[in-house]
Order: structure tokens, then C-alpha cells, then sequence
């Protein structure tokens, strides 16, 4: 087996000056231990970002009528929405699909009103897409042969002073423009704990919706996918089997402010993440070039034997990737402590938030876990690694410049 | 004996320190033969260490010919003087300079290794290390040896590749006499033995007395060159 010895030499030479290796070692595993905890805890958080835009009604994708991006008009239909909703279901990567449509309405009862955004549904589907029509208060959820019926929120509800099966009065611009109105009872009221979303819900089948604004079918179709850490791929793989009908825009293009928020997370986090590295890869470089200088001499004799500039280039990062594999485990023993009470009780932000964590129509969970797994370890490897393997390139390079006639010539000293 | 392992003709070397330049060398001629026995003396600063380092392809004449085996060094890059010190050149140095982490056997197996010798590397290390008389020590490591025998290592470390000459700067010099003589005698064998050629820088005047060819080198320059017969040195110190 060739290079054998190289590598006894280049691992044995970590014990030289122990206290330097150590604190180098620690150095690496510090910094890996501190990008692992962002890097869980970022990832985490985008998780349950992407969980609660998924479960508060919007999916991970939409289809939407292709001038919807631009009007964000409620009132657009698509072009045909049974055989997008049959291709979407189709798509072995799609968990759920829901049809939706939707229409601004003004809701009466006595003299009490409240405009909202109706919402029309196949109640089927949506119990499997949005966690907001599970947590009822009072009476049920829609079924699919109801008529004349819609469930709405407790904020609603209480503006309106309403309870259940009392009738409400809507009132909607129609397909044509002409007004149109109609008598609803209300059979189900939803609490989810967040007087935001709770004064938006308004929900009604929709075949109801077609009857009520007299536009077919539905507006959008909203996407759930198994994989959510493969989003923008995915969507656009959707959007080839749909051959551009009808476009399907990912929830950051749903929910611009989102994305931006989730964008600018991810990039502070990859700054700070670079910072520690930086520093990181710094301190072991300067530690690293002190013991190469002290080593000359010796470096002048390996090329005094015959040694190339390629095979000290590999001897000294032989050294740095025995180093990069130690400073990973420090890193991950230091890592784990910090990262599993984060990932398992995680860290409540209730209080800072100052109750309802709401954006456009998102309700964020004031909980935020990091997120822990296996993919930590190869993580540990990867930034430990390539910490010392840059941090070794500049003193490789000085070794190899070594001129063997001086360092040897200092031999008396 | 005749035939020329190393021609230097009319070289010149300057060192620059500042707005001061050193003539180290200057226009030497020096022919070295297979298997000479050559010891290179003269005072400090007269241009041993220079000549040796030139003759081992470590540096580069200022002018003239330097000529190792009949190739011009000058003709050759970096990375083929490496490779003609890796597989035609042993060094020994005054300090001994073994690889303080590697076990004796180590480093001799270690120059095999950077050679790319697949395999035999052991047992071609050890049998050196036999010829030597450091078969016991061979799982020793550097600091747990005495001065004499990690010079012995050294030397087998120069030859376990068997090259055709190999270049010693003082070897005797951290060395008590006894350490020397037994050193030179091994190393006479050695050339006896294998055919190799030996060229020393010395101040030594023990080395002196074992060479078969003295050259004494002032300001740079040769100033006497001795062959001496080879039954010269049959006397021992001990």
C-alpha cells in the first residue's frame, strides 16, 4: 500500500506539540459546533415556517390563473381546473390537493356587517391541507352535498353577534357585475386561537360559490407535496406536466413577504455561518504556518531526500484532514448539548411576539425547534474539513517553498 | 575507476546579502570518480558546504557546469532535480535530521516509499538496517537512540536505494571518535560492498585519514587535490 508512512507521519505529527494540536482542534470544533447550532436551528425554523404556510390554507404550491400573479384578482377562474386537479393528483410527488375559489363578500346580520373573502372549498381535501378547519368551537365542519351553509370565525361571529344556525345575509358582486344575494346559515365556528385568522374565515362548498357569484369552477388549486425540502422542483415539474396552462407559482411567489423573510434569514445565517469560518479557518492557518516554521529544517531535508512539492502538499494536508476529523467530533460533542434541548423542548417566542404570530394570513407557531438529525454528522465532517483543508493551503505552500540550502545551513544552531 | 560520476568546471558561486555579495566558489574544477572515497576539507567559509550542495542538486551554479552523471544541472527543473536526488543521491547531514515521529525501520522504509517501490519495502529496509548492525533498534524512534546510532540510521537511510553517490556534510561531527571511527568503516564497506561513491565535507581529520582522495579547497578555490592509495587507512582509533 503506497503513501502509508506519509500518513503515520502526517497523523503522528498532530502529537508533536500537543497543547498547539489540541487548541487548534478545539478551535475547529467550536466553530463547527457553533455553525451546526445555526444551521439546526435555521433550518428548523424554516421547517415550521414552511408547516405553517402549508397548514394555514396555502400549501406548498398553487396553480393559479395565469394573470392571477400580476391582479391577484380574486374573481379569476381557471382555464380548466377538473383536469389540472386531476394531473396534480396524479403526480406521484403530490400528498394533497384542494380546489379553491374565492370572491369578496359582505356579511350581514341585523345591522352588523363585515366584509371578508369567502372562500369556496371541497371540504374533503381541505380537511387535509389546512389544521385551521379542524379546531371548531361550536357545530361542523362543511360536507360536500351541503347547501346553503358556511362556517366562519369566532372574530366574525362575535362583530356580527352571531351564533349557531342563525342566517346570515350575503351580499356579492357577481359574474357580470350585477349584485347578488343570498340567505347562509352558519353550522360551523372555527377558533384557531387567533383573533386574525379568525375574523378571515369564511368558508362555503364550491358548488355554493358557483351558484352564489356565478363563476365555474375554482380559482386555484393549492399543492401539498411529500417532500418539502424540494419545493422549487418540484413545482417546477408540476408546471411541465400542466404544459403552461395554467402556471404554478411555489408559496413564495403565494406569499411574496414570506420568501423575503425566509430569504433574508437564510441569508444572515449563511453570513454568520461564513464569519465563524473565516475565523475559524484563520486561527488554525496561523497555528498551522507557526509549526511548519518551526519544522523547516525539516521540510529542507524531505526535499534535500527527494520529496515534491505535491507529496509535502499532501503530507501537510494529510495533517489537516486528521485534524478536520477530530475538531468535527469536538465540534458535534460541543453542538450536541446546545442542539437537542433546542430541537426537543425548542425555544418559545410567545412572549416576544406579544401574542398572535400572524402575516398575511400565516399563523406561525411562537414555538421554534431545531432541527436535529443524521444530516448533522456529515455536516460536522464537511465544515470541519474544509476549515483545515483551506487553512492548510497557505501553509503547504510555504513549506514547499522551503530553500533546503538555507534551513540546512542553519544546522549549527 | 575512471569514469566521472561528477564534473564541475569553472564554477562560480555568489551569495547576496544586501549591497554585499560572497563569492563562495570561484571557478572550481572538481572531477569526482565511481568510487571515490573523497573527502573535501579547508576552513570554515572556503566553499565545502557550497560545492556539496551543488553537487546534490539542492542549488544552482552562478556560472559554469555542473554535470551529475553527465547531465547538466542547469538543463534541469526543479521537480527533475527532486527526482535525481530521490533516485541517484543519498544524504547524510551533520545533524543526523532522521524523522522525529518514524521509527528507525520507518525512516529508511520512508525514502523506499517516496520512490514508489511497491513491494519488499520492509524486508529491503530491514536487510539494511541488518547490514548495519541496527537490526534491534529498528522499532526504535530517533529520540530514543543515541547520537552514533541515528547517524548509522542516517546512513542507512542514504543507501537502502543503493544510489550511486552519496553526499556527507560532516557526518562526524556530533560524533565522539570511537562513534566516527566505527561510522567511516562502515561506510568504506559499504563502498567496498556496493560499488558506491562517497564525497564528505569535513573538518575531520579521522575522515581525512579513511578517504582515498583529499581535496582542500581556499576561498572557493582547489587548492590540492591527493589521491591516496587505498591501503592508507588500516589503522584503527579503538
Amino acid at each position: 500500500m503506497r503513501d502509508v508512512l506519509l500518513v503515520k507521519f502526517a497523523v503522528r505529527t498532530l502529537g508533536r506539540n500537543p497543547r498547539r494540536t489540541l487548541m487548534s482542534i478545539l478551535g475547529v470544533g467550536v466553530g463547527c459546533g457553533i455553525v451546526l447550532y445555526m444551521i439546526a436551528f435555521t433550518r428548523g425554523s424554516n421547517e415550521i415556517r414552511i408547516r405553517a404556510i402549508s397548514e394555514s390554507g396555502f400549501g406548498h404550491a398553487r396553480i393559479a390563473p395565469a394573470a392571477w400573479d400580476k391582479t391577484r384578482d380574486s374573481d379569476l377562474r381557471l382555464v380548466d381546473w377538473e383536469r389540472d386537479l386531476d394531473t396534480a393528483a396524479g403526480m406521484s410527488d403530490v400528498r394533497f390537493t384542494a380546489p379553491h375559489s374565492r370572491t369578496t363578500a359582505l356579511l350581514a346580520f341585523g345591522t352588523r356587517v363585515a366584509g371578508v373573502e369567502m372562500t369556496g372549498v371541497d371540504p374533503d381535501a381541505e380537511k387535509n391541507i389546512s389544521r385551521l378547519v379542524r379546531v371548531l368551537s361550536e357545530g361542523r365542519y362543511l360536507e360536500r352535498e351541503d347547501e346553503g351553509v358556511v362556517v366562519i370565525g369566532t372574530a366574525i361571529a362575535e362583530r356580527l353577534d352571531v351564533e349557531l344556525d342563525d342566517d346570515l345575509f350575503v351580499t356579492i358582486a357577481g359574474a357580470g357585475g350585477e349584485m347578488k344575494y343570498a340567505m347562509l346559515r352558519i353550522i360551523g365556528i372555527i377558533s384557531t386561537g387567533s383573533r386574525t385568522i379568525d375574523s378571515t374565515i369564511c368558508h362555503v362548498t364550491l358548488a355554493e360559490m358557483e351558484r352564489l357569484t356565478g363563476y365555474a369552477g375554482a380559482g386555484e388549486i393549492t399543492i401539498v407535496f411529500r417532500d418539502p425540502s424540494n419545493i422549487d422542483a418540484l413545482t417546477v415539474r408540476l408546471s411541465e406536466l400542466l404544459d403552461g396552462t395554467d402556471p404554478v407559482l411555489s408559496w413564495k411567489v403565494v406569499i411574496p413577504s414570506q420568501g423575503g423573510d425566509m430569504g433574508s434569514d437564510t441569508v444572515f445565517m449563511n453570513i454568520l455561518v461564513g464569519v465563524v469560518i473565516i475565523v475559524a479557518v484563520l486561527g488554525v492557518a496561523s497555528a498551522q504556518l507557526t509549526a511548519i516554521l518551526e519544522r523547516k529544517r525539516e521540510f529542507a531535508v524531505l526535499i534535500a531526500l527527494g520529496m515534491k512539492g505535491g507529496q509535502i502538499i499532501r503530507l501537510i494536508l494529510i495533517e489537516a484532514v486528521a485534524m478536520g476529523v477530530l475538531g468535527a467530533v469536538v465540534g458535534l460533542a460541543i453542538g450536541f448539548p446546545f442542539i437537542y434541548p433546542a430541537a426537543t423542548r425548542g425555544y418559545n417566542f410567545a412572549d416576544m411576539m406579544g401574542g398572535d404570530f400572524v402575516t398575511e394570513g400565516v399563523l406561525i407557531d411562537p414555538i421554534i425547534y431545531a432541527d436535529m438529525g443524521m444530516w448533522l454528522i456529515p455536516l460536522a465532517f464537511a465544515v470541519a474539513l474544509f476549515s483545515t483543508l483551506v487553512a492548510g493551503l497557505y501553509p503547504a505552500w510555504y513549506a514547499i517553498r522551503t530553500n533546503p540550502t538555507s534551513a540546512l545551513s542553519l544546522r549549527e544552531a | 575507476m575512471n569514469t566521472n560520476l561528477v564534473d564541475v568546471r569553472n564554477v562560480t558561486k555568489d551569495f547576496h546579502n544586501g549591497r554585499i555579495t560572497v563569492e563562495a566558489l570561484r571557478g572550481l574544477d572538481l572531477a569526482v570518480h565511481e568510487g571515490d572515497f573523497l573527502a573535501i576539507v579547508g576552513p570554515s567559509g572556503s566553499g565545502k558546504t557550497t560545492l556539496l550542495n551543488l553537487i546534490g542538486a539542492l542549488d544552482v551554479a552562478t556560472s559554469g557546469d555542473v554535470l551529475i552523471f553527465g547531465q547538466d544541472l542547469a538543463a534541469l527543473n526543479r521537480r527533475e532535480r527532486a527526482e535525481l536526488r530521490l533516485m541517484s543521491l543519498g544524504f547524510v547531514f551533520q545533524a543526523y535530521n532522521l524523522i522525529p515521529v518514524l521509527t528507525a525501520l520507518e525512516n529508511v522504509k520512508f525514502v523506499l516509499e517516496l520512490q514508489g517501490v511497491d513491494g519488499g519495502r520492509h524486508e529491503r529496509a530491514m536487510s539494511t538496517l541488518e547490514d548495519l548492525s541496527l537490526g534491534e533498534l529498528a522499532n526504535r524512534r530517533p529520540n530514543e537512540m543515541s547520537g552514533g546510532q541515528q547517524q548509522r540510521v542516517a546512513v542507512a537511510r542514504a543507501i537502502v536505494s543503493r544510489p550511486r553517490l552519496v553526499l556527507a556534510d560532516e557526518p562526524t561531527a556530533n560524533l565522539d571518535s570511537e562513534n566516527s571511527e566505527a561510522l567511516l568503516r562502515m561506510m568504506r564497506g559499504l563502498r567496498d560492498k556496493h560499488g558506491m561513491t562517497f564525497v564528505f565535507s569535513t573538518h575531520d581529520p579521522l575522515v581525512m585519514a579513511h578517504a582515498t582522495r583529499v581535496v582542500t579547497l581556499l576561498d572557493g578555490r582547489v587548492v590540492s587535490d591527493e589521491v591516496k592509495s587505498a591501503g592508507t587507512v588500516t589503522g584503527s582509533t579503538n
